[in-house]
């Protein structure tokens, strides 16, 4: 399996470890009034789509950038990679 | 002179008092005991300095002048080694040239080992192919590349068409020779 870095182009995805879902970069705010459950949401549910899932890698053993990869959880193609500085970046 | 210190003898990364050099065919593999590195990180928003008077390079590319010369390790990110700075701070130095970046001192994490060829490009591009999952036609000369090498990560910098350094982690510095000579002399056959 292959994954288009984008600085770096197609890598092998050895190079890299996974983490999860993407959603995991919109963290609560700890100082609000609903933190606890917030954050009981955020740390223990996940959604599970069959189909289109943005994802974090680690790229490893190349760059140590975080990816936000978009696969197909039905046919592991890899749909596109971005930095996740960038996809943060542009969140805020 | 204080005679009740320890008699300490400096062993380089294989635990012997010169480098190790051995010969392969037309490869020659070299442990660069001589080489001080250090990295160089820019905080948020930061230009760009041009320590020793090297503009820093793009994505996965290398400069060098003289003794001197970094290469991309990621974004806003260099590594920068010196040959011959091995024993001292070169991390310092790097430090005086810029002092408003983030210099960490790399020489005792790392070991280097040089690859060169008497045959051209050929056995060097071999050799790649036998050990990482990088195109060595997309890794030309002043190029460099992060990957793994037999679970091990390593800096591939193409220092010339014939030349090939291998930087790795010090601690399996005989692990990453031991991987580079197999492959080196399989070649051979």
């Amino acid at each position: 399996m292959l994954i288009p870095h984008p600085l770096l182009g197609l890598r092998d995805s050895q190079e890299f470890t996974y983490l999860g879902d993407a959603s995991l970069m919109q963290r609560p705010d700890a100082s609000a009034q609903n933190a606890e459950a917030e954050f009981c949401d955020y740390v223990f549910l996940r959604d599970n789509p069959a189909g289109e899932h943005r994802e974090l890698w680690f790229h490893e053993q190349g760059d140590r950038s975080w990816l936000v990869v978009t696969r197909d959880t039905t046919t592991h193609e890899i749909l596109g990679a971005e930095l996740a500085s960038d996809v943060k970046g542009a969140v805020k | 002179m204080l005679d009740h210190m320890t008699d300490l003898t400096p062993i380089t990364a294989l635990g012997a008092t010169a480098a190790r050099t051995e010969s392969f065919g037309a490869l020659t593999i070299t442990e660069n005991a001589d080489l001080g590195l250090a990295s160089l990180a820019l905080r948020k928003g930061q230009s760009a300095p041009q320590p020793f008077g090297l503009a820093l390079p793009g994505v996965g590319e290398v400069v060098s002048s003289g003794d001197y010369g970094a290469f991309w390790t990621g974004r806003d990110q260099w590594m920068f080694e010196a040959t011959g700075k091995a024993e001292v701070n070169f991390a310092a130095m790097l430090k005086a040239e810029a002092p408003e970046c983030s210099v960490t001192e790399q020489t005792d994490g790392f070991t280097a080992f040089e690859i060169a060829s008497s045959q051209g490009a050929a056995p060097i591009e071999a050799l790649m192919r036998k050990l990482v999952n990088i195109d060595p036609k997309a890794l030309g000369s002043g190029q460099v590349v992060r990957t793994g090498l037999e679970h091990m990560t390593v800096f591939l910098i193409r220092r010339a068409d014939d030349r090939l350094a291998v930087i790795g982690m010090r601690t399996l510095a005989g692990s990453l020779w031991h991987a580079l000579a197999v492959a080196a002399r399989r070649l051979e056959d």
